[in-house]
């Protein structure tokens, strides 16, 4: 696995003649937590699809675990897993059948046994066989982990970590992030809770009008503005 | 990740779906009763119109049925942000292609099996002997809009207008399915000897395959941001 997880030189994005993002430059290690704060609209969405590869950039070059994330895409993808506002969800299915079809496509095919405990793990096995259009937006975001959990990506990309998740599943996060960092996953997660990252993140960085500013570690647990 | 148990994955998927829900099979089959209840009424007393115009009417049941389908084929996917997934999944885009093409071809197939006794006893058909041959021009025929209206399907799914952008981008590129179908199904509920009406097939089965190509080709650029 290579140590630099992304590795993003002058990365830009616009829409027409809106730039989003501005020369971003940065680079992740293997095994390493970056948490991305910014105000509504700053971009990080916007950066975070581009890591995803759903969005390609206008302007820079992206390396997702060494590879080049525009020209080489179908590679990068089965490299990296993303938790994002979408749940990726689909109604008519259940939990079981959500978390089979989504590994299946991936060449997946955990066993029984392994499904039933990432769905204990994330506390929604007792909904197993529930049609995911009946679930909550929390038990949603945890059926999403139980996937990052199954999949085991090099690269995990989490938008709004903490969003729709109660106490217990805020705690569950960062219990997940701690598990897959140590065993050598980069996680690279938007959130605006910089009190409850501060307990996993490794690194910070704040996107403001674009541009990307790297924060100390000692900003997490401050009560001053970040932005 | 293998190619065929993309396709696996994706048919199952739709085909649960719809099984549960049967959203979209309900919607095609009430649009279809209600075209076969008002051309039996229009054609009711005159036998001979019927003859003349039965192959259009069954077609024009058919497509536009197809069309019910294939506009949620790929619309179904925006629930939850399911297109971006599929997107992002370490998939060729092929096997997402034909994984609905097949899902789509099982449903309005499945549609148009259900009316065609109503064909039989509304326009007093007589097909029994001509099942066989009736079965390949169907599919066939499903098969080319099928073909067509998954790529529609996806390339429209983004846009606010999709109800409207894919029958009209589909039923002017659908014409030389509609042809060979109707001269095909006229040719064999007329009667006529099966190499009169073989080449319609042949034509038919040609664009297919054409269609599916194509298609296939291009459904990466479609699908890929």
């Amino acid at each position: 696995m290579p140590s630099i997880a992304i590795h993003a030189d002058a990365l830009s994005k616009s829409y027409q003649h809106f730039q989003v993002l501005r020369d971003l430059s940065f680079e992740l290690e293997a095994g390493a937590c970056y948490a991305l704060f910014g105000p509504n609209g700053a971009g990080k969405t916007t950066l975070l699809k581009i890591l995803a590869t759903v969005h390609r950039p206008s302007g820079g070059r992206l390396n997702i675990m060494g590879r080049d994330a525009v020209a080489d895409r179908a590679a990068v993808r089965s490299q990296l897993f993303l938790i994002a506002h979408g749940s990726y969800l689909y109604d008519e299915l259940n939990a079981v059948e959500n978390l089979r079809f989504a590994l299946g496509l991936r060449g997946l095919s955990p066993s029984n046994r392994d499904i039933k405990l990432a769905l204990d793990r994330v506390g929604v096995g007792a909904f197993a066989d529930l049609k995911s259009r009946y679930f909550s937006a929390g038990m949603k975001k945890r059926l999403a982990i139980a996937k990052a959990l199954l999949v085991r990506p090099p690269l995990l990309l989490m938008d709004e970590a903490y969003a729709s998740l109660d106490e217990k599943g805020v705690a569950l996060v960062n219990q997940v992030i701690r598990e897959v960092t140590r065993s050598g996953t980069a996680v690279f997660m938007t959130t605006h809770d910089r009190a409850r990252v501060a307990d996993v993140a490794q690194r910070a960085g704040v996107l403001r009008q674009g541009a990307l500013q790297e924060l100390p570690l000692t900003a997490l647990t401050g009560s001053h503005e970040l932005f | 990740m293998s190619f065929f148990s993309a396709i696996g994955w994706i048919l199952w998927k739709d085909l649960l779906s719809e099984l549960r829900s049967r959203e979209n099979f309900s919607s095609m089959l009430f649009f279809a009763l209600a075209v076969i209840l008002i051309f039996s009424f229009s054609f009711s007393t005159d036998q001979e119109a019927v003859k003349a115009v039965i192959a259009g009417v069954i077609w024009v049941a058919f497509g536009f049925t197809a069309i019910i389908g294939l506009g949620k084929s790929f619309a179904v996917e925006l629930q939850n942000d399911c297109l971006e997934a599929l997107q992002i999944n370490p998939i060729p885009k092929g096997a997402i292609y034909l994984g609905k093409l097949l899902a789509n071809l099982i449903f309005i197939f499945s549609v148009e099996l259900l009316l065609l006794p109503l064909f039989v006893i509304f326009f007093n058909l007589d097909v029994l002997e001509k099942f066989p041959i009736l079965l390949v021009i169907m599919i066939g025929g499903t098969l080319g809009l099928s073909a067509l209206g998954t790529l529609f399907s996806a390339l429209t799914v983004q846009i606010r207008a999709r109800e409207v952008m894919l029958p009209i981008l589909l039923l002017p590129m659908a014409v030389p399915v509609f042809i060979g179908a109707v001269e095909a199904t006229r040719g064999l509920l007329g009667g006529e000897p099966f190499s009169l009406y073989r080449p319609w097939i042949d034509l038919l089965l040609v664009f297919d395959v054409i269609f599916i190509v194509v298609s296939f080709w291009v459904i990466d650029f479609v699908l890929d941001d």
